[in-house]
C-alpha cells in the first residue's frame, strides 16, 4: 500500500532521518562504553570517550635526581630528560613549569626561576637544564611538564578483569547458572502447557487464570520465605537453590507462552492423529513438541537473558564468595565499589557481561520475536 | 566420579602446599624485625595438613592481597588450605550466609556492631576465656579491646566472641609535602589553624579539601568518621560514649552541632573538590587522587590509615605523600582525641582449623608480617614495632600511643540498622543540602523503631 | 568439583529425571493401573485420560504452588512478626511502614516510574513501530532499538553511568552542557525529583524495544482498507495513524502497557547501582533491600505492599485472558 513513507519524497526524508535521529540515540550509550573498555585508563580520565581518536594531554612531574648535579662555573647544573625521569615513554613537551598548582606556566624553551634562586628550561623533546648558584638540597627540583600523548587503544582493561578482578571466575558461574535454569522449566512447562492447551478436565480455564495471575507475582514476595526454607531443607545457598528458583520464577511465564502457542496449532492434525490411536504423550512429543519449537525457542532466549541479567536472585541465593559469585553481583558489589573511579574496567566488565547475551540477542532475534508475539497478542 | 574428583583435589592441594610455602612474602628466618621464633613454634605445634579454611572479610583489591599474604603463613605453618573471600557488601552478604547454614569457618567483622547483633542470634561461636585473658595482658589497654569484642549470646550470657586484629587509625589528614612546600603552607596543629588554612587555601584559589563518601552498597560511612571525630573534637568523651549506646538521642543538639562542624568543610562549594554535589558520588577510594594531580584538585584528604592502599601506584609514603593528625581545638580543653577502628575476627562455624587459626592470630608474627607491609597497626604490645614496614605506620602507631583519648568508631558499635544503614544514608541526604537536625531526628525515629 | 560440571550433571539429572518421569508416570498408568485391555477396557481408558492432564501438570504446579503461591502466603505470615519473628504483632510492621517518611518516598517513587515509564515506552516503542514500519532499513533500526532488551539493568546502569557522570570528560551530558558554556558540570543524579527521571530514562531505554516490537506487529495486522479509506477521504497521515491505526490496537497497546508496568514494580537494579536508595530515589524494592535479613518482618511487609500495588494490574490480566478464552 501508499504507505506514509511513500506520500511525496519531503516526508520521507523526515521519517529517514528521525529513525536515523532515534537509533543513534539509543546506540550512543553503548558505543560510549564499548569504545571506553578499550581505551587506556590515564586516556579516559582526560578526555571523554568522544575524543578518543584524538591525541591527550597530560600532565606529569619529573622529580629529579640532586646526585646527578655537576658543579659548573660558579654553580651547580643538572641536565637530563623529563620524560626518563617522569618514567614516561616519549613524547612532545608542550609546556612546563615549576609548581604543581602551575604545571604549564611556560613553553618549551622558556627560561623558568627556581624556588631556590636557580633556573631550569626544558625544550621540546624533553631534554632540561636546571642550574642553581648553591648546591640542590636532598631532593633536587620537580619539573611539571605537559605531553601530548597519541590515543592508546589496548585489551589491558579487559585483561585485568578478566584476570585480577576474577571475572573470568564470575563469567563461569553465570554460565553454570544459566544453562540448567533456563533448559529446566522448558521442559516442565512444555507438558503442563500441552495439558492446558489440548486435554479437557474440570478447572482447567480456572488453573490458566491464576497463572496468569502468578505473573505478576513480585519476585520480591518470594525471596525471604524461599531462603528460609532452602535453609530448613538443607540447600542453603548454592547453586541446586538458584536452579530451582529460577526454575520456579520462569514458570508461568514458559506456562502462558507455550499454552498460547500450542492453543493455535491447526485441530486437525491432534483429532485425526488420536483417532488413529495415538495417546496423549505420543501425541505432545511426535507432533506438538516439534511443531511449537519456535515458541521453544523463544521462551529459552527469553529464560536465557533474564537468568544471566538477573542480579536480585543471584544476590539472595548465591553465597557471597568470590567463588560463587555471578557477573551482575560481582559488578554491582564488587567492582562499582573496589574499582569506582576507574572506568576503563568497569567498562570492560561491563561488556564482558553483556556480550554473550547481545550475541545470543542478535543471533536468534527472529524466535524472540516470535514468542512475544505468541504471548502478548493473540 | 564424585570420590575421583575429591581425591584429585586432595593430592592437587598436597602438591601445591610446599609450592606456597615459597611465595611467602619474607622468608622465615630472615630479619631481626621478625619474631620468627614464634612462627617456628607455632608450626611445630599444628599440623592441619588436608583440613580447609574458609574465611569471610570485607577485604578486596588490594587489602585482599595483604591479607592472603599473611594467611599464607598459617597455610605453611599448618598444611591447611585456606580460602578468603572478600565482599564490598560484606556486611549484608554474612547475615545471608549465616542464615542460609552456608557461613564460612571465620568472619572478619568490620562492624562489631553486626558482630554483637549476630552472637545475639546464636550465629557466632564463643571464644574461650584464655583469649579473654590473653587479649587483656598483651593488648594495650586490653580490657577495652576485651568489651569491645564481648557480646550477650542468644541466652543472653555476656562471652568473648571477637578477636581484635588490625586496628585503622582514622583522625588522620592526608596531604602532599610538594604541594604544602611549593605553597608554603604549615602543618596546622589546632582545629583553628585547621580552619584558617582551609580558608588560605581558597584565598589563594586552590581548593582545600577532596571529600568522597561513595563506597557501593556503604556509601556515606566516610562522612560518619567525620561527625564521630568532630563529637570528640567538641565534647568530652562521655558524651560520645552515650551517643554511641542512643543513651542521649540522635538529635541532641551537641551531635547536630558536631554535625555542622563536619558540614563547615563538606557544604562549602570552594572548600570541596568539584563542589558540594560531588561529595555524595565520588567514590572514597577514587576521592584522595585529587591530592596527585596538577594542579592538585585539593590539598587535604581527611581519611583513616588504611587508605594509603588507594594511593596512585608508586607513591611513596613520606616523600609523595604524607599525613598529618586531624587536630582538636585549642579552645576547648579536650586533649588529643583519635577516633580508630578494627576488624574483628569471629568463629562462624567451629572446627579444629578454626581454632587453630585463632591461636596463630596471637603469635607476633601474625602481626609483624602484615605490619612490614602496608595498612596494618596494631595494640600488640609482643609485636616488634621495628617491624612497621614504613615511617609512616611507625608515625602512626606514635599517634595511637599518644592519644589522651582513644574511641572506638562509633557507626560500628550501633546497631546494624543504624550504623550500618541509616547514619550512611542520613550523611549522604546531610551532605548533598538536607536540614541536620532533620536528618538527626529520622536516624533517631529509625532507631525507635528497633527497639 | 568445577560448578560447570556440576551444572553439566545437573543439566542432565534434570533432563533426565523429567523425561523418566513423564515417560514412566504414562507408562504405569496406561499398562499397570489402567491398563486399555481386559474386561473394563473402555473405563479404563477414560479413567487415564481423566488422570493424566495431572500426571502432566504435576512437576510445574508444584514448582508453581512451592516457589509463588507458598511465598505469598509465607511472606504475609512473616509480615505479621517482628524482627527477630519469635513475636507476633499483628499489623504492626504495616503501622510501622505507613509512619516512616522513607517509605512514603518509596511509594512516591514507586507510582512516578508505574506511571511514567510504561506510558513513555509504550509511546517510543508505537512511535518507533510506526516510522520504522516502511522503510527500507527499518528491520536494522529496529534491531538496534531492540536491542538493550539483551542487556542486563546493572550492565545498563553502567552503560549510563557514561551518560550522566558528574564529569566533563566521562559524561556526557556534562561535556554536552560544557560545550554550550556551562562552568559546573552537574551531577543529574543528585537533582532533587527530577533525578528520579533520569534513572528512569535508562528503564525507558530498555523497553522502548519490547514496545516497539510487538506494536509493530499489530500495526501490521491492521486491514488495509480502514488506511486506504482515509486516504481517500483526504486525511493526511498523522490523522491516519491517530485516528484509524491506534484505535484499532488498542488492546495490543494495553498489554504492551501492563506488561511493563509489571516489570517496573520488580526493577531494583536500576536504583541499587545508581544511587544506592540516595538522594531521594528509593523505590519500594530497594527500600526492601535495606531491611531484607536485618529485619524480616518489615521487608516481607514492604514486599507485601508491591503485591498489593500488583493487584489491579494481575485482576485485569486475568479477565483478559479469560475473555481471549472464550
Amino acid at each position: 500500500m501508499a504507505g506514509i513513507a511513500g506520500r511525496g519524497t519531503r516526508l520521507g526524508w523526515v521519517i529517514n532521518l528521525s529513525v536515523l535521529a532515534l537509533v543513534i540515540l539509543w546506540l550512543i550509550p553503548t558505543v560510549g562504553l564499548l569504545v571506553s573498555s578499550f581505551r587506556d585508563r590515564d586516556q579516559i580520565s582526560e578526555t571523554g570517550w568522544w575524543k578518543a581518536p584524538f591525541a591527550v594531554e597530560q600532565t606529569y612531574r619529573a622529580r629529579v635526581d640532586a646526585g646527578g648535579a655537576v658543579a659548573e662555573g660558579t654553580g651547580f647544573v643538572i641536565t637530563g630528560n623529563v620524560f626518563e625521569a617522569a618514567g614516561v615513554g616519549s613524547g612532545q613537551v608542550t609546556a612546563f613549569g615549576v609548581t604543581g598548582r602551575d604545571p604549564a606556566a611556560f613553553a618549551p624553551g622558556d627560561m623558568a626561576e627556581l624556588r631556590g634562586g636557580g633556573m631550569l628550561t626544558v625544550a621540546g623533546d624533553g631534554s632540561f637544564r636546571a642550574t642553581s648558584p648553591e648546591e640542590f638540597g636532598r631532593r633536587g627540583p620537580s619539573i611539571y611538564f605537559q605531553a601530548a600523548t597519541p590515543p592508546k587503544f589496548t585489551l589491558d582493561n579487559y585483561r585485568r578483569v578478566l584476570g585480577a578482578d576474577a571475572m573470568d571466575r564470575a563469567f563461569i558461574n553465570t554460565l553454570t547458572v544459566t544453562i540448567p535454569a533456563t533448559i529446566i522449566p522448558i521442559l516442565i512447562a512444555a507438558f503442563a502447557a500441552y495439558a492446558l492447551a489440548w486435554m479437557e478436565f474440570p478447572g482447567r480455564g480456572l488453573l490458566i487464570a491464576a497463572i496468569v495471575g502468578l505473573l505478576v507475582v513480585p519476585l520480591q514476595l518470594a525471596l525471604v520465605p524461599l531462603l528460609s526454607l532452602h535453609y530448613k531443607v538443607g540447600i542453603g545457598q548454592g547453586f541446586l537453590g538458584i536452579w530451582m528458583a529460577h526454575t520456579g520464577f520462569g514458570l508461568p511465564l514458559a506456562v502462558y507462552l507455550l499454552r498460547n502457542y500450542m492453543a493455535g496449532l491447526p485441530r486437525d492434525i491432534i483429532e485425526s492423529a488420536k483417532v488413529d490411536g495415538a495417546t496423549d504423550f505420543q501425541v505432545f512429543t511426535k507432533i506438538v513438541l516439534p511443531l511449537s519449537f519456535p515458541a521453544l525457542a523463544s521462551f529459552a532466549i527469553f529464560q536465557f537473558l533474564w537468568v544471566w541479567n538477573d542480579l536480585l536472585v543471584a544476590k539472595v541465593f548465591l553465597p557471597s564468595t568470590d567463588e560463587a559469585k555471578v557477573m551482575t553481583v560481582k559488578i554491582a558489589d564488587d567492582l562499582l565499589g573496589s574499582r569506582g573511579g576507574d572506568w576503563g574496567i568497569l567498562a570492560a566488565a561491563a561488556f564482558t557481561s553483556i556480550a554473550v547475551p547481545l550475541l545470543v540477542f542478535f543471533t536468534l532475534q527472529r524466535y524472540l520475536v516470535r514468542g512475544l508475539l505468541a504471548g502478548s497478542v493473540k | 566420579m564424585r570420590i575421583n574428583a575429591m581425591a584429585g583435589a586432595a593430592a592437587f592441594v598436597l602438591c601445591v602446599g610446599p609450592a606456597q610455602a615459597q611465595a611467602l612474602k619474607f622468608q622465615p628466618g630472615e630479619g631481626a624485625q621478625f619474631t620468627w621464633s614464634s612462627y617456628d613454634s607455632f608450626a611445630a605445634a599444628h599440623d592441619l595438613t588436608g583440613q580447609v579454611l574458609t574465611i569471610t572479610g570485607p577485604w578486596i583489591g588490594p587489602d585482599k592481597v595483604l591479607v592472603e599474604s599473611v594467611l599464607a603463613y598459617f597455610e605453611a605453618a599448618t598444611g591447611a588450605q585456606v580460602n578468603y573471600s572478600g565482599s564490598d557488601s560484606f556486611e549484608q552478604d554474612i547475615v545471608i550466609a549465616t542464615e542460609a547454614g552456608s557461613a564460612p569457618d571465620i568472619a572478619v567483622f568490620p562492624q562489631p556492631g553486626l558482630a554483637a547483633d549476630m552472637a545475639r542470634r546464636g550465629f557466632l561461636v564463643p571464644l574461650d576465656d584464655e583469649t579473654a585473658d590473653w587479649v587483656r595482658a598483651n593488648y594495650a589497654a586490653g580490657e577495652s579491646w576485651v568489651d569491645l569484642g564481648t557480646y550477650a549470646d542468644a541466652d543472653g550470657t555476656e562471652k568473648l566472641f571477637g578477636f581484635f586484629y588490625k586496628v585503622d587509625l582514622k583522625s588522620l589528614v592526608w596531604y602532599v609535602p610538594d604541594a604544602f612546600d611549593e605553597a608554603g603552607y604549615e602543618i596546622p596543629e589546632t582545629m583553628e589553624e585547621l580552619k584558617a588554612l582551609t580558608e588560605r587555601m581558597v584565598a589563594d584559589g586552590g581548593t582545600p579539601w577532596c571529600i568522597g563518601l561513595g563506597s557501593g552498597a556503604a556509601t556515606g560511612w566516610p562522612a560518619t568518621d567525620w561527625v564521630e571525630d568532630m563529637i570528640l573534637r567538641t565534647q568530652p568523651p562521655e558524651v560520645y560514649d552515650q551517643w554511641v549506646t542512643n543513651a542521649i538521642p540522635f538529635d541532641d543538639p551537641r551531635v547536630v552541632a558536631a554535625i555542622e562542624e563536619y558540614g563547615w568543610f563538606a557544604r562549602n562549594d570552594d572548600f570541596v573538590a568539584g563542589g558540594v554535589q560531588n561529595v555524595a558520588t565520588t567514590d572514597f577510594r577514587e576521592s584522595p587522587a585529587g591530592l596527585f594531580t596538577f594542579p592538585p584538585e585539593c590539598y587535604m584528604h581527611r581519611q583513616a590509615s588504611f587508605i594509603s592502599t588507594f594511593f596512585p601506584e608508586g607513591t611513596e609514603l613520606g616523600l609523595d605523600a604524607d599525613f598529618f593528625y586531624f587536630p582538636a581545638y585549642a579552645g576547648k580543653d579536650l586533649g588529643t582525641p583519635v577516633l580508630g577502628a578494627g576488624t574483628l575476627w569471629a568463629i562462624t562455624a567451629d572446627s579444629e582449623a578454626a581454632r587453630v587459626f585463632m591461636e596463630f592470630l596471637k603469635t607476633p608474627i601474625a602481626h609483624e608480617v602484615w605490619m612490614a607491609q602496608s595498612g596494618f597497626l596494631t595494640p600488640f604490645a609482643g609485636a616488634n614495632p621495628k617491624a612497621y614496614g614504613t615511617e609512616a605506620l611507625s608515625a602512626q602507631g606514635e599517634i595511637l600511643t599518644s592519644a589522651t583519648t582513644f574511641r572506638f568508631d562509633g557507626s560500628d558499635l550501633m546497631p546494624s540498622e543504624i550504623g550500618a544503614d541509616a547514619f550512611w544514608k542520613g550523611m549522604v541526604a546531610y551532605s548533598s543540602g538536607e536540614d541536620a537536625a532533620a536528618v538527626a531526628r529520622g536516624i533517631q525515629d529509625r532507631w525507635d523503631a528497633i527497639r | 568439583m568445577s560448578p560447570l560440571i556440576q551444572g553439566l550433571m545437573t543439566i542432565l539429572i534434570g533432563i533426565g529425571g523429567c523425561v523418566g518421569y513423564f515417560w514412566l508416570s504414562n507408562l504405569l498408568l496406561d499398562r499397570v493401573i489402567f491398563p486399555a485391555r481386559g474386561p473394563d477396557q473402555g473405563r479404563n481408558i477414560t479413567r487415564a485420560n481423566a488422570v493424566r492432564p495431572w500426571l502432566f501438570l504435576f512437576p510445574a504446579l508444584a514448582a508453581l504452588g512451592l516457589y509463588l503461591v507458598y511465598p505469598v502466603v509465607g511472606s504475609f505470615w512473616r509480615s505479621l512478626f517482628n524482627r527477630d519473628g519469635d513475636t507476633f504483632i499483628g499489623l504492626g510492621n504495616y503501622v510501622a511502614l505507613a509512619g516512616d517518611d522513607g517509605f512514603r518516598t518509596a511509594v512516591f517513587n514507586n507510582l512516578l516510574w508505574v506511571l511514567v515509564v510504561p506510558a513513555a515506552a509504550t509511546f517510543f516503542g508505537l512511535v518507533a513501530a510506526q516510522l520504522t514500519d516502511r522503510l527500507r532499513w527499518g528491520n536494522l533500526a529496529k534491531s538496534m532499538i531492540f536491542m538493550p532488551m539483551a542487556i542486563s539493568f546493572v550492565g545498563a546502569s553502567l552503560i549510563w553511568k557514561f551518560v550522566y557522570a558528574n564529569e566533563a570528560d566521562i559524561g556526557l551530558i556534562n561535556a554536552i552542557r560544557a560545550a554550550l558554556g556551562a562552568d559546573n558540570p552537574v551531577d543529574v543524579i543528585q537533582i532533587p525529583f527530577w533525578n528520579n527521571f533520569f534513572l528512569m530514562v535508562i528503564l525507558i531505554w530498555i523497553q522502548t524495544g519490547f514496545a516497539m516490537v510487538i506494536l509493530s506487529a499489530a500495526l501490521r495486522g491492521i486491514p488495509e482498507e480502514t488506511v486506504e479509506a482515509a486516504i481517500i477521504d483526504g486525511a493526511n497521515p498523522f490523522q491516519i495513524f491517530f485516528k484509524i491505526k491506534v484505535p484499532q490496537i488498542v488492546g495490543t497497546i494495553l498489554v504492551v502497557w501492563t506488561t511493563i508496568t509489571i516489570l517496573v514494580l520488580k526493577v531494583f537494579d536500576i536504583v541499587y547501582t545508581m544511587t544506592g536508595g540516595n538522594f531521594g530515589t528509593q523505590i519500594l524494592p530497594s527500600y526492601m533491600m535495606s531491611y531484607m535479613f536485618r529485619d524480616d518482618g518489615r521487608a516481607t511487609a514492604v514486599a507485601f505492599v508491591i503485591m498489593i500495588l500488583v493487584l489491579p494490574v494481575m485482576a485485569w490480566n486475568i479477565r483478559q485472558s479469560r475473555r481471549e478464552m472464550r
